[in-house]
């Protein structure tokens, strides 16, 4: 394990006092430090939300981008540099709203990048107005009498389009989510970890949640059992945290490109083509 | 050695195989010693409709569609007549009485009737053929040796075996053979069959000069006409060592793009207006956290979905405005395939040396749409990579990745280097890449930082203007008309100027391939030195003049434009010049069919 201080920013976050995404990033720290991963080897990418402030907090490559695109930013830097280990860390409404396309889409083609949503089921940065996780009935600025809208699965969903791992845990609990965060790194391809994380100014949950919330490890839950796992995603009642699936059989978009083209480390390459490239290239030309 | 030229027009339906049969003949005619030029009449649709294909070649360097139709081969009604009319005194129209049924021919044309039907279903159960036999009759309407047909047809057909290279050969040559008989040609070419010359269109030519300049990850959503990008790309990726995304849409392609030049990639995109609109709110990311790309529109006609197989210079002004607030962008505009493939060097040279986006501007009409010769493609640009650091040292938390320079220009790091962290930020933010735009925002010090680098950002124009290239001015120094042009509506102007100065006409033009950052002074005291300047573009608003009128104060009144979606021709700059030489100045818009 190396020490957590070497990802100490000397930036303070400005999240709001009590804020769950405080324990996210303890969280973060602790399982890359866990891995012996070393800062300059981690990029993190980020959209536009709270939540998304997340890069500069910690001590690591940043790129703090656009609201809904952490995940291409993210799935371009791994393919130029498949020696990173690259995360995208966003709030609900950046993942599961206005870049809900991409997460499908990396998730389906198996990027090997890793998400982690910090859903506070609320768009927390532009003063709480309805997410696509509020619940039914949730009053916001937007729905003064309540919701009337059905809240989106992304468990669910991204289990539907094929995710190779599905994981929900809490910022409350910041050791296991640290579990979590490591296996989600060390997983073959694209990992989602939907973290429950509260906005104690616009949608305080965390009761809710700890009075509901119970781990996949203490019910004999079978994580390679897609249906099980889909079972699981869809309890209302009760909040299951931890592994819902986990498939490792199917190679990772990044593993089949570098057999294919040898995808290589992109600095000592940048140089014109061979002789031999050259007549492949104007081939076409004649 | 007197010049020669010729143009050749074949059209049908869509299915018919008529963009292949074209090829051939461009092929035929390439690896006989001649220049070529072509237009794609394309539809948007697979099968049926009207599509043709237009060729003019010749022994000097055609750069445009020459003048009317020598040679037509019509496989059906509609190309027989909506192309009739178009065909040059001394020109020939062949076709099938069987499936066309000729109306009046006018006086001079040679109608050339050939069972194409019937000899093409001697080769094979259907009547696809038929255009090769038509390749074969306007071989021997060019006087083409007939041994160059088999050396060609092997050439197109090779991978698809044996029998069928065979069967097009017989059907090509049986076609040769009834046509010589039946017809005395009216126009020559001078071949020479020791001069095998290289041709393509700009967008393969683009893909390929990319790859030259190192470019290994390229990402895109299909849309006409930049697709042919992304074929070439995922055709060559396995032996170029390419990573080649298709991405969920626009907006994805371009930020995988940066990401991938974030983490020291060259990389590019690529597009069309639509799908560059999509591309915006990311575009300005890239200028904002100084990350170096290429990014690619192929302008095709719009508003909106417009025409897609159309062309248009319609896209300046977007390129110019697109994205929030002020950022440097760098813009050029190659001429045609073969400034192309030459430029992509430069265009990453000056990404990654100034470490900002750079657009490059083609459009359907020598994109997609048009091949052109290729004779002198330049390998050899050095590659330069500018600020980048490939060690750091250890200097405390966070690298000064934003750093304040006298160029404006800060050193670049790649992740996975020690000690080089930083933030790459949207957010407004100081040297190291941290906010300042939440709990420092509005503080005296954040409101000079911001001033400061935006000033840093938007004092990079400066820099790259010195290295941008001026507009070339063809033709005499001394010239009564000057016409102005951009990007590819400088190759009808270049075959217009060669007729004008046979007739006399003192004539010039001033061609822009750089469009953005320039030295505006230079070029306020070239287009000074005219005696009177026409703008020729392919858009309604007189996009570039425009922009000459915001940098330089030239108001350029006389205007040649088009926006029909049709390539301009010679003849209509021709016509042009001519009437403002008899003092009729004002606008003038074209609206013919080609
Ligand atoms: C294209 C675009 N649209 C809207 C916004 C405004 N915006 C900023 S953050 C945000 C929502 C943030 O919600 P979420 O992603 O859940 O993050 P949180 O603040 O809750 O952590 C929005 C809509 C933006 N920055 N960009
Ligand atoms: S508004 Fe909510 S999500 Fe944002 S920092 Fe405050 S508590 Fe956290
Ligand atoms: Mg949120």
């Amino acid at each position: 394990m190396l020490e957590t201080k070497l990802y100490e920013s000397d930036i303070r976050p400005d999240w709001c006092p009590g804020c769950g995404d405080f324990g996210a990033l303890s969280a973060v720290k602790n399982a890359l430090a866990s891995l012996e991963i070393e800062p300059h080897n981690v990029l993190i990418s980020s959209g536009i939300g709270c939540a998304s402030n997340f890069p500069g907090f910690i001590r690591t490559y940043g790129h703090h981008g656009l609201h809904g695109r952490p995940l291409p930013v993210a799935v371009g830097a791994k393919l130029a540099n498949p020696s990173l280990t690259v995360l995208a860390i966003a709030g609900d409404g950046d993942e599961y709203g206005i870049g809900f396309n991409h997460v499908v889409h990396t998730a389906r083609r198996n990027h090997d990048v890793k998400l982690l949503v910090l859903n506070n089921e609320v768009y927390g940065l532009t003063t709480g107005q309805l997410s696509p996780t509020s619940v039914f009935g949730q009053r916001t600025k937007t729905t003064p009498y309540g919701s009337s809208i059905y809240p989106l699965n992304p468990l669910s969903t991204l289990l539907g389009v094929g995710a190779t791992f599905v994981a929900r845990g809490f910022s409350g609990q910041v050791k296991q989510l640290s579990e979590l965060i490591q296996a989600a790194i060390k997983h073959r391809g694209f990992s989602i970890v939907d973290i429950l994380s509260p906005c104690v100014t616009w949608n305080d949950i965390y009761d809710n949640v700890r009075s509901r919330m119970y781990s996949l490890d203490t019910v004999s839950h079978d994580r390679t059992n897609l249906h099980a796992a889909l079972d699981r995603s869809k309890e209302t009642e009760k909040i299951p945290l931890g592994i819902f699936f986990q498939n490792e059989d199917s190679p990772s978009f990044d593993e089949l490109l570098h057999k294919t083209v040898n995808n290589r480390f992109p600095v000592n390459e940048v140089k014109h083509m061979t002789e031999e490239e050259k007549k492949v290239a104007i081939s076409i030309f004649s | 050695m007197t010049d020669k030229d010729i143009t050749i027009r074949l059209g049908a339906a869509a299915g018919d195989g008529i963009q292949s049969a074209g090829e051939i003949l461009t092929r035929m005619l390439s690896m006989s010693g001649q220049y070529v030029c072509t237009y794609n009449g394309n539809q948007s649709l697979i099968r049926g409709g009207h599509v043709w294909f237009h060729i003019h070649a010749g022994n000097w360097r055609v750069t445009s569609l020459g003048n009317g139709i020598d040679y037509m081969l019509a496989l059906n009604q509609i190309a027989f007549d909506e192309h009739i009319g178009k065909i040059n005194q001394g020109g020939a129209i062949i076709f099938d009485p069987k499936t066309v049924k000729a109306g009046t021919i006018p006086a001079g044309v040679t109608p050339i009737r050939l069972p194409l039907t019937e000899i093409a279903l001697k080769y094979d159960k259907r009547p696809l053929m038929k255009n090769t036999v038509g390749i074969g009759a306007l071989a021997a309407l060019l006087g083409i040796d007939r041994k160059e047909i088999g050396e060609v047809i092997q050439l197109q057909f090779g991978s698809k075996g044996k029998q069928i290279v065979e069967g097009n050969v017989n059907a090509a040559l049986e076609g040769y053979g009834l046509a010589a008989k039946s017809f005395v040609p009216t126009k020559s070419l001078e071949f020479d069959y020791s001069k095998k010359r290289m041709f393509t269109h700009a967008d393969f030519a683009l893909a390929a000069g990319a790859v030259n300049a190192g470019c290994k990850f390229y990402a895109a959503y299909p849309m006409s006409p930049a697709s042919p990008i992304l074929h070439y790309m995922a055709i060559n990726a396995e032996k170029m060592g390419i990573s080649v995304l298709l991405a969920e849409d626009e907006i994805a392609a371009m930020c995988a793009t940066i990401g991938a030049a974030y983490a020291g990639a060259r990389a590019m995109c690529a597009t069309s207006g639509g799908g560059f609109a999509l591309m915006q709110e990311a575009l300005g990311m890239a200028a904002m956290n100084e990350t170096p790309i290429v990014v690619v529109d192929v302008m095709r006609a719009g508003p909106s979905t417009g025409l897609p197989t159309k062309t248009s210079q319609g896209d300046l002004n977007m390129m110019l405005g697109i994205s929030q607030d002020d950022f440097p962008r760098v813009i050029i505009a190659p001429r045609n395939s073969e400034e192309t493939f030459n430029t992509m060097g430069r265009a990453f040279n000056i990404a990654e040396k100034w470490q900002v986006p750079v657009i490059v501007l083609l459009d359907f009409g020598i994109g997609d749409g048009g091949y052109s010769t290729v004779d002198n493609l330049d390998f050899e640009e050095p590659i330069d990579r500018g600020k980048l650091l490939t060690e750091v040292g250890d200097e405390g938390t966070w690298f000064k990745r934003y750093e304040l320079t006298d160029d404006n220009v800060s050193p670049r790091v790649l992740p996975g280097t020690p000690n080089g962290m930083f933030v790459a930020k949207t957010d407004e933010h100081d040297e190291y890449g941290h906010d300042l735009s939440d709990v420092e925002a509005g503080l005296q010090h954040a409101v000079e930082k911001r001033v400061e680098m935006m000033n840093k950002r938007m004092g990079k124009l400066t820099g790259i203007a010195v290295e941008m290239n001026l507009p070339e001015v063809a033709g005499p120094a001394d010239a009564d008309v000057t016409l102005v042009s951009w990007g590819s509506t400088s190759n009808p102007i270049r075959e217009a100027m060669r007729q004008l100065w046979a007739e006399g006409v003192k004539v010039n033009s001033v061609e822009f391939c750089d469009l953005f950052p320039l030295r505006w002074k230079e070029v306020a005291k070239m287009l000074r030195k005219a005696r009177h300047l026409i703008d020729v573009e392919s858009n309604y608003t007189a996009q570039m003049a425009g922009l000459i009128a915001r940098e330089t104060g030239i108001m350029i009144e006389d205007r040649l434009l088009t926006y029909s979606g049709e390539p301009l021709e010679p003849a209509e700059v021709v016509e042009k010049v001519k009437n403002v030489l008899k003092k009729e100045i004002g606008v003038s818009v074209r609206n013919k069919a080609l």
